[in-house]
This record gives structure tokens, sequence and C-alpha cells, in this order.
């Protein structure tokens, strides 16, 4: 029976011997069984260290192992086998050996396992608590809290009987974040701005009937002239002519016509949007755009009792700073009827009127009133 | 199979932590918006905070860090208010409702606007996505004296109902420009004093058709030399809008400049000035062009000169000046 080779064992277990003929000269150096921490922990392994050499000389002995065996519960399912192979010289021996010392290790790991599992546990579990309980503190304190300002609606001075006297910190911190809080109000009025090392950097806020959209920074430098150090605004916008004409005089006036541009322009995009977004079951095709949103381009269907009615619009926005268009030119197909005609005049009114995503609101409730007239 | 029992621990450690987030969160929140100190005690509180702290270095900030925080915010709040003209006298805002990414906040604001009082409540949306903030305003509610001023308070009532707050303080901005250009004006006539608000203001006001500056304004306020209280009358004082004309010598005729400033929908204020004239019977009954022709004769004057020429003009005019 050839050696069993070393790849046959777990790691650490590394036969190196000769068979001489001669057991006593058998050597077998085992390397300690490596553990998650590095040491040798293995009770087993333990066992069976004092008993290498005394189960080394022993080797030739068949029946030096059943008090061995019976150390270790596991085995002794394989005593049985081993005891088949009784019979067998020496190798039988050996290779039984390894085969407890692999079991031995096995065992080890596993324990191991269990302990680190059993340790992640507790350490979960007690993690667990931990957090509950803060929950539950801060949960009562905003309880408290909650009745206490309910009880006194509005501003409380810092002089509350049952609160602690707050720190000087804590009172810097509170004018810090009121003072931030009102920058912030001051993005929701348009112009912002933070003052830099060489001037102002502005952030011109744009919104649309309550909803805000995009904001655009202007960065000033002040010496030697004003002058823009860096924008963030789109080349479409006629930014350099704007600045040529007020920048140098009066910032103010400058800032406030580039807002009325972006507010204008801003207002035109989120329509275009709005109407592709929530009546697209009325444009026929797609909606054509220029990147400065004021050339309009569409075709879209009016239903009434009867039929559908086709039409085409394109709007142009001749005032920049106007988001409704100045011209809305509506055409209907060659062979529509001629009572088409006239709707084609109240539609452009209505687009010159009305917010581009709320015309179609006045076109259906016209038709309704249409239909129902005699 | 031992992993399904960690699963169920370390969820419940995650909702833990989110849960405690949130009330943290809404803790600190509820502190912040309950809690009012006064000027003096933050001057306090900074003196003695950096007396305390000598020595001391923790891992938080120190208070010179805070102070510098402090006045930096401090110093870029004043500039915007004295640059946009818009003064924010009080502020106080409630989180009403904090969920993982909506949060919904009632503000209340009030302030002047050059001159012009105004307070506001709302409430704002925030909702946080991936990219970005979205804000929206809800319930807008303003509360202006606009009197007789049936344009603001027409345009006030269409901006609440669109929920169009920066529409309302871009046009606030541009209607309390118009509202002091127009009282410096007044009291430039009534008492004859170069205010020199006045002038830089109007040189800076929006030029629309009605105003042109050309070099005989320039030279008629130089000139101006005598005074006209007893020509200029201001019946309803210098927050009025409109100013009478009237020689004592010639009795029965008046001069009345009516000067309103007008908002349309988009929200852009605009002067609109009127000539009216007050004759005796007689001179009606006469029908001199003059007279009949003076309404026009004033709105091409406005056109060509401006309004301080224009109402200059028309001064010297009842003044019987050479």
């Amino acid at each position: 029976m050839a050696p069993p080779s070393a790849s046959h064992y777990p790691a650490g277990l590394s036969l190196c011997g000769a068979y001489l003929g001669a057991r006593p000269l058998l050597w077998a150096s085992w390397s300690p069984v490596p553990t998650a921490q590095g040491k040798e922990r293995s009770c087993g392994a333990e066992l069976l260290l004092p008993l290498r050499c005394y189960i080394l000389g022993q080797c030739l002995a068949k029946e030096g192992f059943p008090w061995l065996i019976s150390a270790f519960p596991l085995a002794r399912e394989r005593q049985r086998k081993m005891e088949e192979r009784r019979a067998y010289s020496q190798h039988g021996v050996l290779s039984h050996l390894e085969t407890l010392e692999a079991r031995a290790h096995e065992l080890a790991l596993k324990q191991e396992e269990t302990e680190q599992q059993e340790e992640k546990l507790a350490r979960l579990k007690a993690r667990v608590q931990e957090l509950r309980l803060q929950r539950d503190e801060l949960r009562a304190k905003v309880d408290l809290q909650q009745k206490r300002l309910l009880g006194k609606e509005g501003v409380m001075t810092s002089g509350v009987p049952d609160a602690a006297q707050p720190s000087d910190r804590a009172v810097l911190e509170w004018k810090i974040k009121t003072v931030q809080a009102m920058l912030q109000v001051f993005y929701l009025t348009g112009i912002s701005g933070k003052l830099t090392k060489r001037g102002v950097c502005f952030c011109v806020s744009t919104a649309y009937e309550g909803t805000y959209l995009d904001s655009y920074y202007v960065d000033l430098i002040i010496k030697p002239a004003v002058q823009i150090h860096r924008h963030s605004v789109p080349v479409f916008i006629p930014l350099e002519q704007l600045a040529k004409k007020y920048l140098q005089t009066d910032i103010k006036r400058f800032l406030s016509v580039l807002s009325d541009h972006l507010n204008a322009y801003v207002g035109r995009r989120y329509q275009a949007d709005q109407l592709q977004e929530h009546f697209s079951d009325h444009l026929e095709g797609t909606l054509q755009r220029n990147s400065l949103c004021n050339v309009l381009a569409f075709n879209y269907n009016v239903s009434g009792k009867k039929e559908t009615f086709l039409f085409s619009a394109k709007l142009l926005y001749g005032d920049l700073c106007r988001s409704l268009p100045t011209e809305a030119i509506i055409s209907c197909t060659p062979d529509a009827p001629a009572s088409l005609s006239e709707k084609t005049a109240a539609h452009s009114d209505v687009f010159r009127r009305v917010a581009l995503h709320k015309a179609f609101n006045s076109f259906s409730s016209a038709e309704e009133s249409l239909d129902q007239a005699p | 199979m031992e992993n399904s029992i960690y699963q169920v621990y370390e969820d419940e450690i995650q909702s833990l932590e989110e849960e405690i987030k949130i009330l943290t969160e809404k803790y600190e929140d509820g502190q912040q918006e309950s809690t009012f100190f006064s000027d003096e005690e933050i001057l306090m509180s900074i003196k003695s905070f950096q007396r305390e702290f000598q020595g001391e270095s923790k891992g938080r900030e120190s208070p010179s860090d805070l102070k510098a925080q402090l006045e930096g915010l401090e110093t870029d709040l004043s500039f915007l208010m004295k640059f946009t003209g818009i003064w924010l006298t009080s502020h106080s805002k409630k989180t009403v409702e904090k969920t993982g990414s909506r949060t919904i906040q009632r503000h209340r604001l009030s302030g002047n606007c050059h001159s012009l009082p105004f307070q506001l409540e709302f409430q704002l949306l925030e909702i946080k996505n991936k990219e970005s903030v979205s804000a929206v305003i809800t319930d807008l509610n303003i509360i202006m004296e606009s009197g007789e001023y049936s344009s603001v308070s027409k345009f006030v009532s269409s901006t609440e109902e669109h929920g169009n707050l920066l529409q309302f303080f871009r046009s606030l901005s541009s209607y309390a420009e118009w509202y002091e250009h127009r009282r410096c004006t007044f009291l430039h006539f009534k008492n004859h004093r170069m205010v020199e608000v006045g002038r830089d203001l109007w040189r800076s006001s929006s030029p629309t058709l009605l105003l042109k500056q050309s070099p005989l304004e320039h030279i008629a306020q130089d000139r101006i030399q005598a005074r006209y209280p007893d020509i200029v009358k201001l019946p309803e004082g210098l927050l009025g809008d409109y100013i009478v004309l009237r020689n004592p010598k010639l009795s029965g005729f008046e001069l009345m400049i009516v000067w309103k400033i007008h908002i349309d929908e988009e929200g852009r204020a605009a002067p609109v000035l009127d000539l009216l004239t007050k004759v005796p019977e007689q001179v009606l009954e006469q029908k001199i062009a003059t007279v009949e022709n003076a309404p026009t004769c004033f709105r091409s004057m406005l056109l060509l000169f401006g309004i301080e020429t224009a109402v200059e003009n028309l001064i010297k005019v009842v003044g019987l000046k050479k």
C-alpha cells in the first residue's frame, strides 16, 4: 500500500517520512493545526501530541487504538472499518492516524466556528438591545418636546424651566443655522449669492408658477472693472450683450434683466415639457423646438363629438423675456371644412393668452360647449 | 442556515439605526425651530465660549472657527439684503412633515422691500431624488398694504393663486423701485432739494419707453434755482400717486399729473402717467385747443424728455416763468 499523499490531508499535516521498514524510524512532522486565531486550540490535536510518540512506538500494536477511538465519538463509526483493516500492516495504522488527525482538525475548526457564531450572535443581540434603548429614549424625548411645543405655540425663550441651560456652543450653532435658513430664503426670492475674495458669486434661481427649476451662477470680479469670471448660463442666452449694456453701470439691473431672460426661457421649456408629458394623446408626432424654446412647432388634434380635427401650430416667442408667444400660426389640413378656419383664429388667440400646457384644457372645454350648442 | 438568523438581526439593526437618525433629526429640528436667542444672548455666548475654550482642543470646531463661520454668513446676508433691497426682518420655519425623501416646511417671513412692508406665509415641499432636490411652493399667503393701489392687490391675488413666490419678489422689487423713485421725485419738486437717491434711482431704473436720458435733463436740473412749494401741492402726500400744480395768481386753473405704477400679468412694473386739466367753465366753452391737446402733448413730452423734465416744464408753465 502506497503511503497516502499529502494532498489527501488537510493543511497542517505534512507527512514526511520514509518507510524504512523499521517502524520506530518513521517520522511524521506535523505542522501545528492552523486555527482562525493562529493558535493550536483543538483539544483533539492536543490530546494527540503526547500520544504521537506512544502510538509510533506502538505502531505495530494491532489493538493499540480502542481507548483512543472511544475518546472520539465521531470516530467510533470508523472503528468498525478500522477493525476490518487490522489485518493490514503499519500502513493501515498510519493512515488511520492521519485520518484521526484530520478528524480532530475538522472538529477543532467546527468548534471554533460555533464559538465565533455564538459570539457574533451575542454581539448582534447586544447591539440590537443598545439601539432599541437609544431609540426608545429618543422617542420619549421627541414626544415630550412635541407636547411642550403644542402647549406653547410658536417661540420660546431660552429660559425654559424644564430644559437644561443650553451651552454657549449650542447657542452659537443655533444662530448659525438661523442665518443659513435666511440665506436659503433668499434663494427663493430669485437672486442670492455669496461674497468671494475677488468679488461676488451670484445665483439666479428660476421658477415657473411655484415650481423651482434650474439655478444659474454668475461669478463676478470687482477689480479692476466689473467683469464676469465664470458663469453657468447657457450659450443661447445673450449674456455678453447684457453684460456690455448693464454690467458696468448697474449690476442689479444686469442681474434683473438676466433673471428675466432665464426665467422666461425656463418657463417656456417647462410648458413644452408639460405639454409633451400630459397631453401626448393630443399631439401628433413630435414637438419640435429649438434650444432657446422660442420657436415651437407641433401638430395636434382636438376631438369634437363627431370627429377629430387636425391642426398644425407654430408658436413664435418674439419677446425673449416673456413666456407667452407673440405669434401663434395655426393651420389645418387643406381639405378641412371652412368652419375650422374660425377655430384656428380662436386657437391662435388662446395660445397667445394662456400657458401652453393649459391651452388644451380650454380647447376641450370649448369643444364641449360648442357641441352642446344647438 | 445561520445566515438567516444574522440577516434578521442585521435588518433590525439597520432599521433601528434609520429610525434613530430620523428621530434625532426631528428632535434637532424641533429644538432649532422652537428656541430663540436674542442678539445680546448670542454675543454673550460667543464671549464666554471663547474664554472657556482656551487651551482645550476637541475634535469639534473651535469657537474661533464657529465665530468666523457666523461672521461670514452674516456678511453675506447683509450684503444680499442691501444689494437686492429686500430686508428680511423675521423668518421662522416649522417642519411639518419629514420622511425619507420628502420634507414639508411651513415658513413665515416678514420684511420690507425698499420701503414697502410685506408678510408672507407659505409651505415648501422638497423632494430629494438622485440628482437634485425639487422644491414646490404651496399654500402661499401674502399680506401687503395695497390700499388704493388696485394693481398691487390684483397682482398679489394672482400670485397667491399660482404660488408664484419668485415672481412676487421680482415684481415687488421693481414696483418698490418705481415707488421710491416717484416719492423722491415728488419730494424734489416739493422742496427743491437735490435728492441724490432719487437721481441715482432714476438713472438706474428700467429704461422703458417713457424715460429717456437726454442732456437737456441734466441742464434743467442744474439750473433749478427757484423754489416751487407754493405751486406744487401733494394732496395725498409723498406716497400718493398724483401731484397738483396750481399758481396762486391764477385761480381756477389746475394741472393734475397722475403717476400710477402698473404691474402686468408677467409681473413687470411700469409707470403710467397722465395729465388732467382743470379750467374754469368759460375757458371750457371756448374749446381752446391747447387745453384739449394738453394730455397728448404731455405724453409726447414724456417720451421725449423723460418724467422729471416734463414735470419741470409744466411747473414752469404754471409758474409763468420765461
